[in-house]
Order: structure tokens, then sequence, then C-alpha cells
């Protein structure tokens, strides 16, 4: 394949607009991906654009909005995948290499908006870009070549087939640079095979992995974009001020009682923390109480199980991200990225599996593979709930596959990326599955009906996500925890099983993670007062930028995503939960609790709350007048109103 | 003198020193122009911040022939960029690849302490780059030698 230079436009071509210069910390240009004529160009975006979308999730949403219209599914050569960064990656705060991907996800059909870290962010930007917008299908499998001025599609044959971790080992040996030198993110054998909740990975164990984003990159035969760190500088507004901004966030991430573990051991402390309030899921929903001492999960004992080495995203001081070698078992030795909260649920208990070192052995081939970790959990142990009932046999699957059987959920995997057999069903995610295999298998299946699936909690006892989850624009969350809820409104504490308070909270809560999501950075890095984020925006770029800014940003953001997701034809008519994930527990600090009987009520009170309109599901013209978004009214509901 | 003590098994690979210090040096976020910098080893799986000793016998300082090259207060060999010429020969005659080029200035340059405040010792989250009163050493012999020995070793 000819090697393709980008035609950087001189400053000639695209003179700065002299009445506003271009705020600091954006690198300043998008670079453009077709794949099917194979043409790659940078074009540059207004200072105007940039305070309006911001950059991530807002600059995803508009290309969504303007570029990708009903009849473009997900597999169409025009579905747009955008891999963006924000104007603080790159910069000192912590955790800057922030990744969003925006695109229409082959899970549902319907918007995405999925993140992930490492280096991505930095060193694009380093490189002189804030995003990269792929159109079309390649002809060949190709990869993206991306180094400074010199951006190139290359023949991706010789990593067809190879994990995500191969892919960057190889990619790394070729280049000959090692380190965080060179970013790899890259589809595995999932997204190559179209698998619908095939994820996106990056630079060891940083994956974006909602809505089937990697089976959207694999549809355009596009097996991984591999950036060398670049060589330009990023300016700030106020560099002083921003150091002090990220001065201020980091005391914060390590004092504030509510960032500090976090701060000290990641996402470790939610196993034991979660089983306390009823919201570990154990066994795909069936039981919330663990059938093992949970002494050995405790988050400072979970580190200690393995052999540790630091790994962290760029310039970040959290004490998050390991790598980790496994200490037993079959895998000694192995090297392996520490699992996250949402691993050690998805890849361990979530299928019935409580030992760590393999869990987290697990956790890794699922990365690797190229898989979602929450929708495999989801799959996984629901094939082994319908294989303990007899729902599924050992013939259909070819093996057995009993609760805990971590080997026997590796096999599975295989089944899937390569969509072997029941594999082939089962690749197309929980949902279709389920619908496939019909009662009573169908009713033991967690997902939501617009396809999509939890992330890896019990939302039986944590409503607010399971409202999140099911409204959102994107699948996934949307509103996301809440962090400082008061400095938003928002009582600090609401009756969890009080579907009108927790409705009100999560409509209050609205736009916080949307604005976090343009940022470039991290949401852990972001657990302080938006104030703070606020304040370190305005010191790069130069905005006097407000709270009041960032939640209006948030919610028109998410109201654009709502207005492609009505488009795709999802409706409010999806807006439920399957029938085990509205289930009432059994046992556990949630038991006989029912969400399902209060459900209509909180979608009631959401509705009311966020100024959508309860019936066609549009954000009503009065609400988006509010938002600054007056020309998404006219185009809801026409001129006319 | 205070000297950059470095403990490479701190390191996480952050590179927040580099973003520190390319700020000190160049007043932008841009570690393409750091003079400190993180190689690491084992893949991806281990780092060790490395910059200039102020090695007491000062190659580069020797090999300047326009006298270039100064020490300043803080005991920093620094360079002088009014006499810097950018013949280059500092940086082959720096043993430890610790004197750096820039094209866009034509001018060498390297670590000078940033004035007696190390930026990339107050940036580091895990302390291992410090600022201390210690004896000069080989700060990361120890730990390339283990590192390249296992990775010999799983060949």
């Amino acid at each position: 394949m000819p090697a393709l230079r980008t035609s950087t436009p001189s400053r000639a071509k695209h003179p700065a607009s002299a009445a506003a210069p271009r705020p600091g910390g954006y690198a300043g240009k998008l670079l453009r991906v077709n794949l099917t004529t194979g043409k790659i160009w940078s074009e540059p975006w207004s200072p105007e654009d940039m305070r309006e979308l911001i950059g991530g999730v807002g600059l995803g949403a508009r290309i969504l909005y303007r570029e990708v219209p009903a009849h473009v599914h997900w597999d169409h050569p025009e579905n747009r995948l955008v891999l963006a960064t924000g104007p603080l990656a790159g910069l000192p705060v912590w955790g800057t290499g922030g990744l969003t991907v925006v695109t229409r996800g082959a899970g549902t059909d319907g918007p995405t908006s999925t993140q992930a870290n490492g280096f991505f962010g930095a060193n694009l930007k380093y490189s002189g870009y804030d995003a990269i917008i792929v159109q079309g299908v390649s002809r060949k499998w190709v990869y993206l070549h991306i180094h400074d001025d010199v951006v190139e599609l290359r023949d991706a044959s010789h990593l067809l087939g190879k994990d995500t971790w191969q892919t960057q080992d190889l990619l790394s040996a070729e280049y000959g640079l090692s380190g965080h030198q060179l970013s790899v993110y890259s589809i595995g054998p999932a997204g190559e095979h179209l698998v619908r909740f095939a994820a996106i990975q990056g630079d060891y164990g940083h994956v974006a992995s909602k809505n089937g984003c990697g089976a959207v990159m694999g549809k355009k035969k596009l097996k991984a974009v591999a950036i060398v760190r670049g060589t330009h500088g990023l300016a700030a507004a106020d560099p002083r001020g921003l150091v002090q901004a990220a001065d201020d966030i980091a005391h914060d991430l390590q004092t504030d009682p509510t960032a500090r573990s976090l701060y000290e051991y990641g996402t470790l402390p939610g196993v034991v923390n979660l089983h306390k309030l009823g919201m570990l899921p154990i066994k795909n929903y069936t039981t919330n109480v663990s059938p093992v001492d949970l002494g050995p999960w405790e988050a400072r004992r979970l580190r200690e199980g393995f052999d540790h080495r630091g790994h962290q995203c760029n310039a970040c001081g959290m004490h998050h991200c390991h790598m980790q070698v496994i200490r037993s078992g079959p895998h000694t030795g192995t090297l392996v990225d520490e699992p996250e909260y949402e691993g050690w649920s998805g890849a361990g208990w979530t299928i019935g599996a409580t030992d760590p070192q393999a869990v987290s052995w697990l956790n890794t081939e699922l990365d690797r593979a190229g898989l979602d970790v929450n929708e495999f959990g989801w799959l996984c142990g629901w094939v082994m709930e319908c294989v303990e009932k007899g729902y599924i046999t050992r013939a259909q699957l070819g093996f057995d596959l009993r609760w805990g059987d971590v080997e026997g959920a590796r096999k599975l995997v295989d089944l899937i990326v390569h969509r072997r057999g029941l594999g082939a069903v089962l690749a197309e995610g929980v949902k279709r599955a389920a619908a496939k295999l019909g009662p009573p298998a169908r009713d033991c299946a967690v997902y939501t009906l617009k396809g999509a699936v939890p992330r890896g909690h019990d939302h039986r006892a944590r409503w607010h996500e399971m409202l999140d989850t099911i409204t959102s624009g994107t699948s996934t969350l949307e509103t996301g925890n809440p962090v400082h809820p008061t400095e938003v409104g928002v009582p600090a504490r609401v009756d969890p099983f009080d579907g009108v308070a927790v409705a009100k909270m999560v409509a209050g809560l609205r736009g916080r993670l949307g604005f976090e999501d343009s940022l470039g950075i991290c949401i852990f890095t972001t657990r302080t007062r938006l104030e703070n984020l606020c304040r370190a925006l305005g010191a790069a770029t130069g905005w006097y930028y407000t709270v009041d800014e960032a939640i209006r940003f948030g919610r028109r953001t998410g109201a654009i995503l709502r207005a492609c997701s009505l488009r795709c034809g999802i409706t409010p008519a999806t807006e439920y939960p399957s029938t085990r994930y509205a289930s009432i527990p059994v046992d556990g600090p949630a038991k006989g609790q029912s969400i399902v009987e209060q459900w209509e009520k909180m979608l009631d009170t959401w509705y009311a709350e966020v100024g959508y309109d309860r019936k066609t599901g549009k954000p009503l013209p009065a609400t988006c007048k509010a938002l600054g978004a007056e020309w998404l009214a006219k185009e809801l509901w026409g001129r006319s109103r | 003198m205070r000297v950059l003590k470095l403990t490479p098994d701190k390191c996480t690979g952050c590179l927040r020193c580099e973003l520190a210090c390319a700020y000190m040096q160049t007043g932008e976020f841009q570690p393409a122009k750091s003079v400190i910098r993180v190689s690491p080893f084992e893949g991806h799986t281990s780092y060790a911040p490395y910059t200039c000793t102020q090695c007491a016998e000062g190659w580069c300082m020797t090999a300047c022939p326009v006298g270039a090259i100064t020490i300043t207060a803080a005991g920093a060999k620094d360079v002088l960029d009014d006499k810097c010429v950018g013949c280059k020969l500092c940086t082959i005659a720096c043993p430890y690849g610790t004197m750096f080029y820039d094209p866009d200035t034509r001018k060498a340059f390297k670590c000078n302490l940033c004035g007696g405040a190390p930026a990339c010792a107050d940036a580091c989250p895990t302390a291992a780059i410090t600022y201390e009163e210690v004896a000069t050493a080989d700060w990361i012999g120890d730990f390339a030698h283990e590192r390249a020995a296992r990775v010999l070793a799983a060949r």
C-alpha cells in the first residue's frame, strides 16, 4: 500500500483568526482519515468551536450528530470513529493521557462514548492533533501510523489475528521504541471478527470498551493506531495557574476521604466495600453473599498478593494502575495488568470465580482478546447459569462450564472471538444471544432492552446507576457517580431505595461526567470539586470557565447524544431493564428491594427533571434553549416551535 | 553540593518529570525538549529517570571550543546560549548521553538544576527523584544490570 503523507496546512493557508487566538492547551488540528480513499488530511478547528465543544465527548457528539445520519448504521462505511483527547491531555494535571472514543456502536447501533487512559492523549497532542476522525472502510487491513507530521496508513496483514498486547509488542519492536515512546491502541481478534462487544485496548491495559467500538474499528479494517511520542510543545495560557490547579487537585485526591482510597489503591477497595452494600454481583445476580472469606480481597492484601510494577498514565501520581505478576496456579510468572474493580467483578465474581490470581489472569486475557470485560462477565455468568440449569448443554458448548471455572471461561473467549459454534451466537452480545435462546434461558440474562449491559455492579442495590445506564444517550453511564454532589445543589445522601429521590439525584448530577470526559483526563483524577477542574481548564485555555458553564456544557452534550440516539431508533420504549436485571435480590443487604415497582415513577421523575419529553424522548425546546442549543430545538421540533 | 538522587525502583514511568523539566527549560509542555529522560526497561514494566550527574570531570566543558559551558552557583554545568555556536562537540564528549542539541535554537542544552530548585524533583509523585546533599553515585547501574540480565535470561 502506498504511504500517504498529510498535507499539513501552512499558516498561510489557514490563518488564525485575528479576533480569537487559539486557546492554550490545544494542539489546534483535527486529523481526518478516509480509509476508503486512503486520503489523510488535517483541519484546524476554530477557537469558538473549542469553547463550545471542548474536546472528547463534546467534540465527538457534534461530529456524530452532523456526520452520521439515521441510515448510517454502525457497520456503514460512513460511520465515524472519533478518537478524541481534550485540552488538558499532555499537560501536568494528573492522568492526562485521555482517549474518548465516540462512534455509532455495534452493541446498540446507537451512540457510544467510552474512555481509556494511558498515553494516547499526550502522544497525539505532542504530534500536533487534538483528535482523529476516521471514516470509510479500507480494502485491506491497515494500521494508522502517526509521527508528528508524518501520518500514513500502513499494511497490517502481519498483525492480523494478534492480540492487543502482541500487536503493541510487534510494532514496538519494528519501530525500535519501547516504554511510552510509542502508544498503540488496537483491536484484538474480537474486533477483527466484529464481536458486538469488542473493545479498543492500548498501552497494555487501558480499554475503551463500551458498545462494540472495537467492532466498528474492525469493520473499517483498521487494526491499530500507533502514535510515536510527538515533539511539538503545548502552551498554557497561564502555566503557573495550571500548575497550581494541578497541585490543588492532587492534594484533594490524596486527602479527601471520598478520593483517598482511589489514590492509594485505585478501584481495588470496590470488591469488599460494594459487597457490604449488596452491590457486588455474584454468579450472574443469583446471590449477593460471598461464599468465601473476603479477607484476601481487602485492597491492601489484593495488591500485596502480586509482584508489582508501577504502570502509571501520563503525568499521574495516583497509586492506581500497575502491572502485576501472577504468583500461583497454572499461569505463575505471567505478566498481567492489575484488574480494575470492573475486572475483578466481570472476570471474577459475576462468573463465580474467587481466586484473585486466576481472575487477574483472565482479566488480561480479555483485554488481550479485545473484549469488554463487563459484557463478557454477564455473558459468561449467564452461560454458566444456563449450563447449571440445563438450558445450555455440554454438547452445545463442546466443553463443561461450571461456576468459577476460569480455564473454561478462557475457552469461551476463544469460541466468541472466533465465532465458533455457540460462540457465533454469543458474539452477538447478551441481549441478542438471550433472544436467540428464548425463555427460560432469556430470563436469566442481565441486559437493557436497548441492547447494552450494566457495568460491573449489582444495580438492584445501586438504583441510580441502573436509571443512568438505561436513560443514557450512550448505552452506558452518562451521569456517573456522585462526586461532591452538594457543589451542584444535589443532597449529599439520598435513600438509595426511594425511586423518586434517586431519579432526582441522577437528573441533578447530569453534566459533570460529560464535562470530565471532554477534558482529555482520567475519570479517577477528576474526583475533586468541579471548581478545581474549571480552574485547570481556564488556566490551560485562557477562558474564564465556571461550574455553571461546565454543567451546561455537559448537559448540552447529553442532549445532542440523546438526539443522535433517537435518530438511531432508540426510543423511550426501550428504557427498561431485562427480567433478571430488574429482579429482586434474594439475599444480602438489598434483599427484597424491588426497583421494578418504582421504575415508571423513576422515569417520570427523571424526564420531568431533565426537561425531556416523556413520550418522544426528545429534549424539550426550552431545555435546548437553556443549554445554549437553540439550533437543536429547531432541528428536533421544527422552526415553528 | 546537592545533587539529583535517582531511585529507579520508585519510578512508575508517569513522565511527570519530563513535563515539568520541559516547562522550566522552555516555557512549554514539550517532553521532547526535557533534559531528564525516563528510560523503559523490560518493555513496558519498569522505568528509570536519567539526567546529567553534574560529573566532576565535566567532559562537556573540556570539549567545548568556545568556553560556552560554565558552572553555576548551584554547582551545575550550564550552557551559555550567547556563547554556544551549536557545534555539538559536547554531545559527543559526554559519556552519559545527557548533553542535547536543539535544532530549533541551534544550541546545546542540558540539565542546569533549574538554578537550584529542580522542577523534576518537585514534580515526581513517588520521590524517585530527590534533590539531596549526597555524593553522586551510579544510581541506575545495578537496576539496569538486573533487568538486562532478566531480559537476556528470558530469551
